[in-house]
């Protein structure tokens, strides 16, 4: 038991500190910090799935927020209230037009549908050379957006969908976290992401075949896109509503700042990127907010919270590319595992910036 | 047969403006390996130069008031200092990051960009008059082709021929063409990299400042995400082109543009409302056929 | 002769990997020298580094007067150094004519430029054919002489040669060869020439380095090593490193 406890130390970390954390959060008994806290776990959720593609192919991705819509989407069609998918969604199948289906169901579709799309997707995309499959999953952002944002019968268009059980607090959100956290770890040290994280390497690549690599890429794209829907089918859970607007580019830039601020090449450096990014962004909402001295408001103009993440994003890059991880993982001190740490160590140069000047 | 003519001159306006927003995006592309996404904020920002800073709903004129000859430089010149001083803050200390690294640099870069220009002229779209005289129509035998149709295709191809020439027959375009080729061997017999790298922003940012003078003429609006589906479409011009290749930058750009206006006019009403889907729908289909592009380029920039 | 290239105690790692350690070298005004190798030797990185292509971690690398570790590979090229790379890198999508251009405009005056350019064409009539062929086309051969003659086009001081033999025919070689001589008699040119193997080399090197594992193993006057033993042992890291005179620690 020690020696497993040793040898899985990364996860086993991580999973107890969301715990810690959210005893923390709950014991405080504030509404506002629970609420920050179940969106923050939310978010780990799609950023741990980002990493699953991101930080295993070295392949940046700006379509997960796309796939955490449709996963959304797929847990309201689940959930939402017959009364009104009848009236609104009538483009729906009657299955789901006449019926209130569970969390759990709803969860499983948030996950499934978006891993199909994926799948699909995924196919075209993966055939694509590094910096033009980048590109191209932007196309999946937009494909999602536009037809999420108009296909009224199904999605209810601009108007949006409402009545939503909310169930999602902030334990039902670390749980998903955590088992976000563990399905991500399980990837990193299978066979298949061990080979995929070498498939970065310049010299690997060029061994395995060419056809090999890209079928590691669409598994791992599929993996992620499953965790990140997963993530939306809890948002709309949480927030009981639900349009197509916050999946755009503003969510996809906070996510991809907190795997940069974390540090993409390690799972702990997803983690820390959440938890940093989102202290630093109430910190300067607050600061928008501004402070009363006497006669003088003193607060930020509006805007400044988002052009401080960029910033800070930018600095990040410049000056510690292998983000606050560093490119490790969490261990605990002086417990170093028997067996070599996992690749997680191993920096791409792809990733890091610190590629060799070729000669 | 007149209503196909039609289409086609607006899918050729439309393709100029995404070629000449690709152009732009390809040639930073080619010599730094960099995907500029700030790019279309550089549109944004030459758009935003033209009236006064305010968060007013109503936009009043500053330079856009100036007379063509004054006005157009001095809005090439505001953007080509905005691209310059991007390179310098953030890009130059990166500059030997790699290619994602630096692709997630320019989203920083843009994002800090349109919430600067929030801040400072307001969140909501502004209408503004700038060139009225332009969209006067002409008529050609049966065909009307709006005037600004014709300036902006012919400003295109005196961009693109300027642009050809420059690379083509002077020293610093031998140049850029070397750096873009093989940087590190271009620097070995002494071409100065920073400075090839800092004239690739600069042309970037005139073409910039052209799109940005020709579709706010043509849109007669303003709003601080004007820029983004320009650089959006621009970026799917590239790669359906051919990465690398500033040819197939331009073929991607008229593709693109022809694709949408098609879809715009073709597609039954009821998916009209879906052209960008079907749009990149069918960018994804041309990739799955053709994984280089278009165009492919001569010197391959990536493996896998 | 005062040494034209001093370098003193180099290291040079890429990540964990050590390229080079304890490399110290130096190349006399007018002086031909060999630096032979098996295959990643760091022979490659050796002058990458000279160039400033790849930057130390350790050590120093004076050229004349002047130090260039740290310095930008154009800065170096302008201080009178030039690189023929390993694999010619030659820019394919440019003319014959452009790749030459682009070693000459290090210069403000432009006729000298001019001159350098006709007097190479002089030296390589194959490439005054050529002129205007996308270089991608030229041969392998062809390609190795463009590359020397667009570095010497820098009007350097001193010329690195990466392999020039790689993949090219005997016959190809030796015209190679023969250039770079003549180079260095008409030109005054100092030449550190990298070689796979010493065959060639020794009757055109007055001086040779043997690199095997990031380290210098020996190091000799050609003339000495003419018969080739104490190189093959050097080379292949038979017994100790052959002692002789002025072996770098």
């Amino acid at each position: 038991m020690r020696d497993f406890l040793i040898r899985h130390q990364t996860p086993a970390l991580l999973v107890a500190g969301l715990v810690v954390v959210t005893v923390l959060g709950v014991l405080t008994g504030n509404e506002t910090v629970q609420v920050t806290l179940t969106e923050m776990f939310i978010r780990l959720v799609v950023v741990v799935g980002l990493w699953v593609f991101i930080g295993n192919s070295g392949i940046i991705s700006f379509g997960h927020i796309g796939f955490m819509g449709v996963g959304a989407y797929a847990a309201a069609w689940a959930s939402a209230e017959p009364g009104f998918k009848q009236i609104m969604l009538s483009g729906l199948p009657v299955f789901l037009q006449e019926n209130q289906y569970p969390f759990a169901f709803a969860i499983i579709g948030a996950t499934l549908l978006p891993a199909l799309v994926a799948l699909l997707l995924g196919i075209a995309l993966m055939r694509l050379a590094g910096t033009a499959a980048s590109i191209a999953t932007f196309a999946v952002l937009m494909i999602v957006n536009s037809v999420y944002a108009n296909w009224d019968s199904v999605t209810a268009g601009s108007s949006s969908i409402i009545g939503i059980p909310t169930v999602v607090g902030p334990w039902v959100a670390v749980g998903f976290a955590a088992g976000a956290v563990v399905t991500a770890y399980l990837f990193q040290v299978s066979r298949l992401g061990l080979m995929l994280r070498a498939s970065r390497d310049d010299e690997v690549a060029a061994r395995a075949s060419a056809v090999e690599v890209k079928r590691m890429r669409l598994v791992a794209f599929v993996l992620s896109a499953a965790i990140a829907g997963a993530g939306g089918g809890l948002y709309a859970q949480f927030l009981g509503i639900l349009t197509i607007d916050p999946f755009y580019l503003g969510l996809t830039f906070i996510t991809l700042a907190m795997l940069v601020v974390g540090g993409m090449s390690s799972l702990s450096g997803a983690v820390a990127g959440v938890f940093a990014v989102t202290i630093i962004v109430e910190l300067l909402r607050i600061a928008e907010r501004g402070v009363s001295l006497g006669a003088l408001d003193l607060g930020l103009p509006l805007g400044s919270q988002e052009i401080g993440l960029g910033v800070l994003m930018a600095l990040i890059l410049i000056f510690r590319p292998n983000g606050l991880s560093n490119g490790r993982e969490l261990v605990w001190p002086g417990a170093a595992p028997a067996a070599k740490a996992p690749a997680g160590r191993t920096l791409s140069p792809e990733l890091t910036g610190d590629a060799a000047p070729s000669p | 047969m007149i209503g196909f003519l039609q289409n086609l001159i607006d899918a050729v306006s439309l393709g100029s403006i995404y070629a000449l927003t690709a152009l732009g995006i390809g040639l930073l592309f080619g010599i730094l390996r960099l995907i500029n996404f700030a790019h279309g904020d550089y549109i944004t920002i030459g758009a935003y130069a033209l009236i006064v800073p305010s968060a007013d709903v109503t936009a009043r004129l500053l330079i856009g008031d100036l007379p063509l000859i004054v006005m157009t430089p001095l809005i090439c010149l505001i953007v080509v200092v905005a691209a310059l001083l991007s390179d310098v803050l953030v890009f130059r200390p990166l500059r030997r990051a790699s290619s994602p690294t630096l692709m997630i640099a320019s989203f920083a870069v843009s994002y800090i960009i349109q919430n600067g220009v929030m801040m400072l002229y307001g969140a909501r779209p502004k209408a503004v008059d700038l060139w009225s005289g332009a969209n006067t129509q002409i008529l050609i035998g049966d065909l009307r082709v709006p005037m600004l149709q014709l300036i902006i295709l012919v400003v295109t191809l005196v961009l693109m021929t300027t642009l050809t020439l420059f690379l083509r027959k002077t020293p610093y375009g031998i140049q850029m063409r070397a750096a873009a080729e093989d940087f590190r061997m271009a620097t070995y017999l002494g071409v100065r990299g920073n400075l090839v790298i800092g004239l690739a922003f600069a042309i970037s940012g005139i073409l910039a400042a052209a799109v940005s003078l020709l579709y706010t003429t043509q849109s007669g609006s303003l709003s601080h995400t004007m820029g983004l589906p320009l650089a959006l479409f621009a970026f799917v011009a590239v790669v359906v082109g051919g990465m690398g290749s500033l040819v197939g930058a331009v073929v991607g750009g008229f593709t693109i543009g022809i694709i949408v206006t098609m879809l715009q006019a073709y597609l039954p009403p009821e998916l009209r409302a879906f052209r960008d889907a079907f749009a990149f729908a069918f960018v994804i289909l041309v990739l799955l056929v053709r994984p280089a592009g278009l165009v492919p380029s001569r010197t391959s920039f990536e493996r896998v | 002769m005062g040494a034209l290239l001093t370098i003193d105690d180099v290291h040079v790692r890429y990540g964990d990997l050590v390229a080079l350690r304890d490399v110290s070298l130096t190349v006399a005004q007018g002086e031909v020298v060999c630096v032979i190798g098996p295959n990643g030797a760091g022979k490659s990185t050796l002058l990458a580094a000279v160039a400033g292509g790849v930057t130390p971690w350790r050590g120093s690398i004076r050229f004349g007067d002047t130090e260039v570790v740290g310095l930008r590979p154009e800065v170096v090229a302008r201080q009178g150094l030039s690189l023929v790379p390993e694999g010619r890198h030659i820019f394919g999508t440019l003319t014959v004519d452009e790749n030459l251009r682009i070693g000459g405009f290090i210069h403000k005056g432009r006729a000298d430029a001019k001159a350098d350019y006709e007097r190479l064409l002089e030296l390589f009539p194959r490439l005054r054919e050529r002129l205007n062929f996308p270089a991608g086309r030229l041969s392998g051969g062809e390609q190795q002489m463009l590359a020397v003659a667009r570095a010497v086009m820098t009007r350097p001081r001193l010329l690195l040669v990466d392999e020039p033999s790689l993949g090219l025919a005997p016959r190809i070689v030796d015209q190679i060869y023969e250039i770079l001589l003549d180079l260095r008699q008409r030109e005054g040119l100092t030449l550190v020439i990298n070689e796979q193997s010493s065959n060639r080399i020794l009757k055109h090197a007055d001086r040779i380095y043997v690199l095997r594992g990031g380290r210098i193993q020996l190091e000799g006057r050609a003339a000495d090593l003419a018969d080739g033993e104490a190189i093959r042992s050097a080379y292949f890291g038979f017994g100790s490193p052959a002692t002789l005179e002025g072996v770098t620690p």
